[in-house]
């Protein structure tokens, strides 16, 4: 009859939290820590960036088109007198190290001042679609019965409803307005978060500990906040990291089909407005490009990681 | 012994599935007094632990429901009473022990955590005194350095540790009754021993009774003071435990003494009762065990039979002592 110490169980800490155990084994995947590593970078960026960078919205049309540092362009202009090409050739400035869109403005805090629009949406959608789904699977799963039937074959339906529609129609209703494109985003969202917490929050259930809890004089609610939910925080955690690309690329698909909220410069706003310039001033697109690609990786690379290092099969 | 603190009457809890309606709990009758401990004995799905689960009507509905019966406490119907009523009796009043600690703890809340939470539940009581009163309860479990102990989660601990502290935990605002639901079934032998040695301890020392769910006739023998035979989601024999392991009377309480391994006589094979336990979908009628009964008779086939009382103290429901 011996107390087994921390010490004896591998990498688990004095104490035993479970969050200093999960974090050990997070750290052993390098991608995911490459990835909270820019996630954390981003997030710096989005608070702090724009108190560095230039006024996104200043348009300048002396300095429009400017390529990126290091790179140059030449410019063909037609001398109506001389009736003759007169060819000069543009190189980046430091005062736009990422170059310039058509109408002058900065890209660089264009992208930075993206960042944040992007982060936000991502965020802010993704939090409702979790709280949403988290609640309703959890409630369907422990009442069970009608409760659970119905609640599910709403959610059948709310699949089932072309989720882009619905946002077509929310902005053509609503606006051009990010707070509905935000709403939009988190109330269709839940649907998938809802089916995955339900299913594990079943399993949950049938636990003894659930009936012990009940059997100490716990209500329902109860129940649920205190016994179900922080047994699939570890699921909410990695579904929430895994779905905030998929939030942060539909605010961008939406702004490049033209209807996002023009008064914000969003990464997609700016991919929109270099589409047409593609072939000539490719720097305007290829930028939140770049910067949307690393987002949904890093976030995906965090995602996976954390999922294996909850995952107690997995052996890393 | 008169002063009876939970009586059961006529318990039935069926469960409703797609595979017909499961008879799991069909008539059980009992009395617990004051400071007892009451064994319930059986065989796997006699419905031990279903009756257990549906004195706090702990089953989830659907699909089980309590079709009948009435289980009182004092003066108040656990069946029919309040959810609201119910919760306050549950764990203040009455308090359960579950067969498995490892899955009866929640997995991410400290040991501590559990039992405050318990405590706070019930009483108007400062954090501070809440945890002292859990230090100290899980001193008493023997469980060591409990100052630390406290702090940690379930699964640092062994299984013998997380039974304790189920018990500690069960024991936190002072029941008048624990149901222990097999406390000893997943420990191995020596732990089994300390726990039994725990309950003892907490017989001599405290004016609790006791429900003790069981299918070993052993420990039945070292703790119990009555004991309830089950068989088929009915109660067939009810007695004082000497007189149950003595003088069995039911065929069936007979065959399952018969099953125990008699170290004084010298036997190639251990006995045992030939057939399963019935399908509680499709009970057989009359007597539920008559199919398996050595002595079955033709009466037995066609009614159900009713308590007979055999000596004092002493209940048996079988047509053979019917008078």
């Amino acid at each position: 009859m011996k107390y087994r110490t921390a010490g004896t169980s591998t990498s688990i800490r004095a104490g035993g939290r479970l969050a200093g155990y999960y974090w050990q084994r997070t750290r052993r995947n390098k991608l995911a820590i490459a990835g909270l590593a820019f996630i954390i970078f981003l997030i710096f960026l989005a608070l702090f960036g724009p108190f560095f960078t230039m006024d996104p919205t200043e348009v300048n049309f002396d300095e429009k088109n400017l390529p990126p540092i290091g790179f140059s362009i030449e410019k063909s202009i037609y001398d109506i007198n001389t009736d003759e090409f007169t060819t000069t050739i543009i190189r980046g400035t430091w005062k736009h190290p990422l170059g310039t869109d058509n109408k002058g403005r900065d890209l660089l805090a264009m992208i930075v001042s993206g960042a944040r629009i992007s982060l936000l949406v991502g965020l802010i959608a993704t939090g409702m679609a979790i709280i949403l789904g988290t609640i309703i699977g959890v409630l369907s799963a422990y009442s069970g019965g009608w409760v659970d039937n119905a609640l599910m074959r709403f959610t059948d339906i709310m699949m089932t409803f072309p989720f882009f529609l619905l946002l077509v129609l929310i902005v053509f209703i609503f606006g051009h307005s990010l707070i509905f494109i935000v709403l939009a985003i988190g109330l269709t969202g839940w649907t998938g978060t809802a089916r995955l917490i339900r299913s594990e929050s079943l399993s949950l259930r049938t636990r003894e500990f659930v009936t012990a809890a009940r059997a100490i004089g716990a209500s329902d609610r109860r129940v649920i906040f205190r016994h179900l939910i922080p047994n699939v925080m570890s699921l909410i955690i990695v579904i929430t990291t895994l779905s905030i690309p998929g939030v942060i690329m539909a605010e961008a698909a939406l702004s490049f089909i033209g209807l996002g909220d023009p008064t914000w410069t969003s990464w997609g706003i700016i991919l929109s407005a270099g589409q047409h310039t593609l072939d000539t001033a490719w720097w305007i697109a290829v930028g939140p490009g770049i910067m949307l690609f690393l987002t949904v990786l890093a976030f995906n690379f965090l995602g996976d990681g954390l999922r294996d290092a909850f995952d107690p099969k997995s052996k890393i | 012994m008169n002063d009876t603190i939970l009586r059961t009457k006529n318990l039935k809890t069926y469960f409703y599935t797609t595979r017909g309606v499961v008879k799991a709990v069909n008539g059980v009758n009992f009395n617990l007094s004051r400071g007892e401990c009451l064994c319930l004995v059986g065989e796997s799905g006699c419905g031990k632990s279903v009756t257990a689960l549906s004195l706090l009507r702990l089953l989830d509905s659907p699909p089980a429901r309590i079709v009948d019966g009435q289980v009182s406490f004092g003066d108040i119907d656990l069946v029919k009473c309040s959810t609201r009523q119910l919760r306050q009796i549950r764990g203040k009043d009455i308090a359960m022990v579950f067969q498995e600690a490892q899955s009866a703890l929640n997995p991410v809340l400290s040991i501590g955590n559990q039992i405050i939470e318990q405590v706070e539940l019930h009483e108007r009581i400062s954090q501070r005194e809440a945890r002292a009163r859990a230090l100290a309860l899980l001193e008493e479990m023997g469980i060591p350095s409990a100052e630390r102990v406290i702090d940690t989660y379930p699964h640092l601990l062994s299984g013998g540790m997380k039974q304790r502290a189920m018990i500690a935990m069960s024991l936190s605002c002072n029941p008048q009754i624990l149901i222990a639901d097999e406390p000893t079934t997943a420990v191995d032998v020596t732990i089994q021993a300390q726990i039994l040695e725990i309950f003892r301890n907490l017989r001599a020392r405290k004016q609790m009774s006791f429900i003790f769910i069981t299918h070993d006739l052993a420990i039945v023998n070292e703790i119990g003071d009555r004991a309830v035979v089950m068989y088929g989601g009915r109660d067939v024999e009810t007695a004082p435990v000497s007189r149950i392991i003595k003088n069995p009377r039911h065929p069936y309480t007979r065959g399952l003494i018969a099953c125990l391994p008699n170290m004084s006589r010298s036997e190639k094979r251990l006995e045992s009762i030939p057939g399963n336990t019935p399908n509680p979908i499709e009970l057989p009628p009359g007597c539920p065990f008559h199919p398996r009964c050595p002595k079955a008779m033709d009466i037995c086939r066609r009614k159900v039979p009713s308590p007979t009382i055999v000596a004092e103290g002493h209940a048996v429901s079988c047509h053979l002592y019917a008078s």
